[in-house]
């Protein structure tokens, strides 16, 4: 008995070296700072008024109360938010984003990594030069040029959801253009050449062929542009106006500046704001490997 | 004539003629659209900054009084922008100082968790999900729950926690005292940023040789020595590329600033004086000014960058 606990003992000593301990207490930190905010977020959302404005902050909430989210959803509630229809707002700009700059990109994308003409590098760096100008650069000759074409045309620049999208693309078409051309290049050119000689034109061939090859990236590079607009804050602060208009994360900036500080509802919206969009990068994450590990046994 | 028409017509159907064609067609609506909400925005922003643009002038930009550099001086000038000694650091200085930091603990961060999930321990691959988690959240969410646990009342956590602690005997505000403000939001940064600069060093990582670990070993270097002499070399590229996007990122970024501090004590930054003095003051002229000024900054920089590192590494 005594031998065999020194024998346990001895192991544990063996075991507990200090590169393990540093490596178990920095992945501890890690960890804890990276949780911790998103438990704070969750948990705080299902607290009452009275837990949240309280002395002492509860670590741990009594029950799932819903006080937060009866706020944003009901009706009844006396401050109600009527969040959803600023999710619907989001979801109306980020979805037609993604599906248009997913096309336009996919267009480009194929002809900058297949096709030979004069000019195409000076192309692609041009578009990817976006990347050097900062946001708030780009609003203000923004905002003056829709004005002015609003003007004429007859159209409103701010609370209108369309110029909105108009301006997400030139956000999302530049990555979604850099990633898709990046994975047209992995395919192998052969099963092209193998369709055109078959006697497939080159429209056929990006459809019949390139297409259902890409899909993994298509699928993440639309996740991807989804995320741009899902997130925006900027240009959605400059171009809405009117509270029925607002998307997400609008709406909460307004809440949080409320006169009458609500952290729970805060949190709540920001709870619903985010668990899709980690939610969706989580399942992601696996298709990219997914597709990457087809692609290596197609290839 | 009869001729030369054909040999036109056979040109222009050609096989590369028409796969030509086909690319012009295929990237035009991409090349248009960020021709005109990009490039051409952006030149147009030079000339406003040469303008006196209000919003009583808005719709009728084109006819707007020509300021000279005006605007430029009216900036310089301003209590917001230019640098009155240590106490009042001005956008320009702030917003150097904040992404240089926060760029080089994003850099620090990312390779000390790299480190960590490149050796095999059980629910590694949950463990490298997690980490996204702060890069991949929205940054309105994210903003807000850090508001929310440094909240300057008591039932803020971190000070419930400090004072539990005896460390603070009364609740702090910590994101309203200048200074403390400024580490704060670079803090921030690293905490959201550092999965980027992870995944990168990641994946360089694991491309790296294992022969010369073991050649290494042999010699009898210990970890340390292995570290400095081995990893970090061939770190070296992934590390420049990371530094020169995070910077330009970060000195760029509006949203962060803006929704943690509003841009004040001592954290207002050239993108946030750019969108006050365009969309609080609606002088668009002066904001646009201040936008080049930091656009100008940021070219300087990729200059500096371009010249010395990267020459550097070619050698």
């Amino acid at each position: 008995m005594d031998t065999q606990s020194k024998n346990i003992i001895e192991h544990l000593t063996d075991w507990i070296t200090w590169p393990r301990i540093v490596f178990a207490l920095t992945l501890t930190f890690f960890l804890t700072s990276i949780l911790f905010p998103f438990y704070w977020m969750i948990s705080s959302s299902f607290k009452t008024r009275v837990e949240i404005a309280g002395r002492e902050p509860v670590y741990i909430p009594g029950a799932l109360r819903l006080d937060a989210y009866k706020e944003l959803f009901d009706p009844s509630h006396p401050s109600y938010q009527n969040f959803i229809t600023n999710i619907l707002n989001t979801l109306k700009i980020s979805i037609p984003t993604a599906l248009i700059a997913v096309i336009l990109a996919t267009f480009g994308a194929y002809a900058i990594a297949r096709l030979r003409f004069r000019g195409k590098n000076f192309m692609l760096n041009g578009i990817l030069m976006v990347y050097l100008f900062p946001g708030v650069l780009l609003i203000i000759p923004l905002f003056a040029m829709l004005a002015q074409m609003g003007d004429r045309i007859g159209f409103n620049v701010q609370d209108n959801l369309g110029v909105l999208i108009f301006t997400y693309l030139a956000q999302t078409l530049p990555v979604a253009l850099y990633m898709l051309t990046n994975y047209f290049r992995t395919i192998p050119d052969e099963i092209e050449q193998a369709a055109l000689i078959d006697g497939c034109s080159r429209l056929e061939v990006i459809w019949r062929v390139t297409l259902p090859l890409a899909i993994p990236a298509l699928v993440s590079v639309s996740i991807y542009t989804f995320m741009i607009a899902w997130n925006e804050f900027l240009y959605a602060l400059v171009f809405l106006n009117d509270h029925s208009m607002f998307t997400m994360p609008i709406k909460i900036n307004t809440i949080f500046n409320d006169p009458s500080p609500r952290p729970h509802v805060v949190m709540a919206a920001s709870t619903i704001m985010t668990i899709p969009v980690v939610t969706l990068f989580l399942a992601l994450e696996r298709f990219l490997e997914e597709g990457l590990t087809a692609g290596g046994v197609k290839g | 004539m009869t001729i030369s028409t054909q040999t036109i017509r056979r040109r222009w159907n050609s096989v590369e003629a028409r796969e030509t064609r086909l690319a012009w067609m295929l990237i035009c609506p991409t090349a248009l659209i960020t021709l005109g909400l990009v490039i051409f925005p952006a030149i147009f922003s030079v000339w406003v900054s040469f303008h006196d643009i209000g919003l009583h002038n808005l719709n009728d930009v084109f006819h707007a009084p020509f300021v000279g550099l005006d605007n430029y001086r009216k900036v310089f000038e301003d209590f917001a922008f230019k640098f009155q000694g240590m106490q009042s650091w001005g956008a320009a200085v702030t917003s150097i100082v904040y992404s240089f930091a926060s760029t080089i603990l994003t850099i620090i961060v990312g390779l000390i968790a790299a480190l960590l999930l490149n050796r095999p321990f059980r629910a590694r691959g949950l463990t490298r999900a997690i980490f996204l988690f702060p890069y991949v959240a929205p940054i309105v969410s994210i903003a807000f729950v850090w508001r929310w646990i440094l909240d300057p009342r008591p039932s803020g956590v971190i000070n419930d926690i400090l004072m539990r602690l005896n460390l603070i005997d009364l609740p702090q505000a910590y994101l309203a005292t200048r200074g403390l403000a400024l580490v704060l939001v670079i803090i921030f940064e690293a905490w959201r940023y550092f999965p980027f600069a992870m995944l990168m060093i990641l994946a360089r990582l694991q491309a790296v040789d294992n022969t010369m670990y073991e050649a290494a070993d042999v010699d009898g270097a210990n970890t340390w020595q292995k570290f400095i002499n081995i990893t970090i070399p061939e770190l070296r590229y992934v590390l420049g590329a990371i530094f020169l996007l995070r910077l330009l990122w970060t000195f760029n970024k509006f949203d962060d600033i803006f929704l943690l501090t509003g841009g004040g004590f001592g954290t207002k930054v050239l993108p946030v004086l750019t969108y006050e003095f365009s969309f609080r003051l609606f002088d668009f002229g002066r904001g646009s000014a201040t936008a080049m000024i930091l656009l100008i900054i940021v070219l300087i920089f990729m200059g500096i960058y371009v010249s010395t590192v990267m020459k550097s590494t070619e050698e």
